[in-house]
């Protein structure tokens, strides 16, 4: 393994790269419509045309402006990973918590039930989740909170079982604290770090997953742009215009590029084993 | 050996019995109703219904339909499509074969440039080890259905004459079929390549630091006799493992790959069926492919233990 030193130097720059990247993000989601050059249902006689001045990313087929629509699509595809992560951070954190912490039969059973959700392929299942309650934004956020709760409870799980036997945990039991403060307070912030490098790579993955159900055509519905739904519809075009299928590829992989790079960043910064 | 076995087995069931219970609550939670989509219209009589709901057993308690369907299922029978009206297993088993040739290349190519790469980050080290680390973090952000789809657009515009959607059974033209599973599968291999690749590398770096390592160096043998009989049979456990555990993300990637290439698989029959709401078919495909993730990950923890002997489950 690199030295310390390095390895930090290393970490600030990534970090550094993956927080503009996620500046980006941010601002696409908060500010979005504003940034558009024009509205997303916009049309212009213009249609498949290449990059101009008046359209820098080319327009579709129906004459619509491609930067627009994918400022405008990032943001409910934004929104939905956004969101569906925060809650599966939250389910993750209480049930690993609680798992790892309790132990006995609370453990077996919260790991059992997880294995369940584990044992399936998650694309499968979301597809499957989706189908079955329809593709609302609602349910979307739903499912993909469900398919990545495992993993991140496991990831909290595993170093609490270690960290609960540490001294001071036994230190803070002997004064007469309670046991939710200590899950809390003195086991919680000990196994934060690899939380937040998985909760980085997830959103990643929940990119994935909501820009492939979009792409299905099992994403929000339309005629709302998303990057998914983009990718689908300039796919039947892609003789005529290539570069109708660069700009929401590019996005996708921008997006998903930012929290690989804000995980290896952290990892590095906060020596958190390397897979 | 045998008991280990077993156990793994046994320890498997409850797990595989919640999958079924939210295999069939899916479907049966549905917002349409279930005996409405059997129908296959809702332009129908409540008589006409109500003999579908009483043929099909929805007029019982929900407990007794759920043991009548696993019952079922544990005899082969997977229901019937409400669209074919044939039996479910039928027309999966094929499909299933296709996907299962699909997943199997993908992860042999993923196996083998993960391996590769991983290999040679970790001995070579310096700048080998470098572009490979960063191709891997630009790989692992390029969903597979981007790569599958600039694989299409690329050979479009500038390969035309290579027929992408082409695809042939396996009996009729075993050459053509390999063949056309070449690109969908490179695509469905890039993305699990990188977990393999960076498994791979921290293996074998693992290894390459233990002391036996420096002793057979020591006695002057041969890099190759070190390299292949202490780092790469030692190396190769962990890989081992994480190659079966990213069963379930190829299964899971070759559902959409198969759309984009419209090869007839199990990913295509559950997008017609979504689009049909053949609930009998989806339910039977998510029980399926839940069924095959835990088996291999059971083949996986059996396959561990006889490549490590410290490790027992005993």
């Amino acid at each position: 393994m690199s030295d310390a030193p390095r390895r930090r130097t290393r970490g600030q720059a990534l970090l550094a790269a993956g927080g503009v990247l996620l500046a980006v993000l941010l601002a696409i989601v908060l500010i979005g419509p504003l940034l558009a050059p024009y509205g997303a249902a916009k049309t212009s006689a213009d249609s498949l045309a290449g990059p101009s001045a008046l359209h820098w990313l080319g327009t579709d087929s129906i004459g619509r402006d491609v930067l627009s629509r994918l400022i405008i699509g990032g943001r409910i595809t934004l929104l939905i990973s956004f969101v569906a992560v925060a809650i599966a951070l939250v389910a993750g954190l209480i049930l690993g918590l609680v798992s790892g912490y309790v132990g006995g039969g609370t453990d077996l059973i919260i790991m059992r039930l997880l294995d369940v959700v584990f044992a399936f392929p998650v694309f499968l299942l979301a597809i499957a989740v989706v189908a079955s309650l329809g593709p609302t934004v609602r349910n979307l956020i739903i499912t993909i909170a469900i398919v990545y709760t495992p993993a991140l409870a496991r990831v909290v799980r595993g170093p609490v079982l270690s960290v609960k036997r540490w001294d001071h945990v036994e230190a803070a039991r002997s004064v007469g604290i309670g046991e939710l403060t200590i899950a809390v307070r003195h086991v919680l912030p000990l196994v934060i770090s690899p939380v937040l490098v998985q909760t980085s790579l997830t959103l990643s993955n929940t990119i994935f997953t909501v820009t492939a159900l979009s792409f299905l055509g099992l994403g929000p519905p339309p005629p709302d742009p998303n990057w998914g739904s983009m990718l689908a519809e300039a796919r039947q075009f892609m003789e005529l215009a290539p570069l109708t299928v660069i700009g929401p590829a590019a996005a996708i992989v921008l997006a998903s590029l930012t929290f690989v790079v804000l995980a290896n960043g952290l990892r590095e910064m906060l020596d958190v084993a390397g897979r | 050996m045998i008991r280990m076995v077993v156990m793994r087995l046994l320890l498997m069931l409850p797990i595989l019995l919640g999958v079924s219970i939210v295999a069939f609550v899916l479907m049966r939670a549905l917002p349409g109703d279930f005996a409405q989509a059997a129908a296959g219209t809702n332009l129908i009589s409540p008589e006409t219904l109500a003999t579908i709901r009483h043929n099909l057993g929805l007029d019982r308690p929900v407990w007794q339909q759920y043991l009548q369907w696993i019952a079922a299922a544990l005899h082969g029978d997977l229901g019937t499509s409400f669209v074919t009206k044939k039996p479910v297993a039928g027309e999966l088993l094929p499909r299933l074969a296709v996907t299962a040739e699909l997943t199997a290349i993908a992860g042999l190519m993923a196996l083998a440039m993960g391996g590769a790469t991983g290999l040679a980050s970790a001995r070579l080290r310096g700048t080998t080890d470098w572009v490979v680390r960063v191709l891997n973090s630009v790989l692992l952000a390029v969903p597979n259905f981007v790569i599958a789809t600039l694989i299409v657009l690329l050979f479009g515009l500038y390969f035309p004459e290579i027929g992408i959607f082409n695809y042939v059974p396996f009996h009729t033209d075993p050459a053509g079929n390999l063949t056309s599973m070449l690109l969908p599968a490179i695509s469905l291999a890039l993305t699990v390549s990188v977990t393999i690749s960076e498994n791979t590398r921290a293996a074998v770096l693992e290894v390459s630091s233990q002391d036996y390592v420096m002793v057979a160096k020591a006695k002057g043998l041969r890099a190759r006799t070190i390299l292949g009989n202490y780092l790469l049979r030692n190396a190769l456990t962990p890989v081992i493992t994480v190659t079966g555990l990213q069963l379930a993300a190829l299964l899971g990637g070759s559902i959409l790959i198969e759309s984009i290439f419209t090869i007839p698989g199990m990913g295509q029959y559950l997008f017609d069926s979504i689009a049909a709401r053949d609930y009998p078919v989806i339910q039977a495909i998510v029980l399926v492919a839940a069924t095959i993730v835990l088996l291999v990950n059971v083949l996986v923890d059996i396959a561990y233990a006889r490549v490590d002997a410290r490790v027992s489950y005993e």
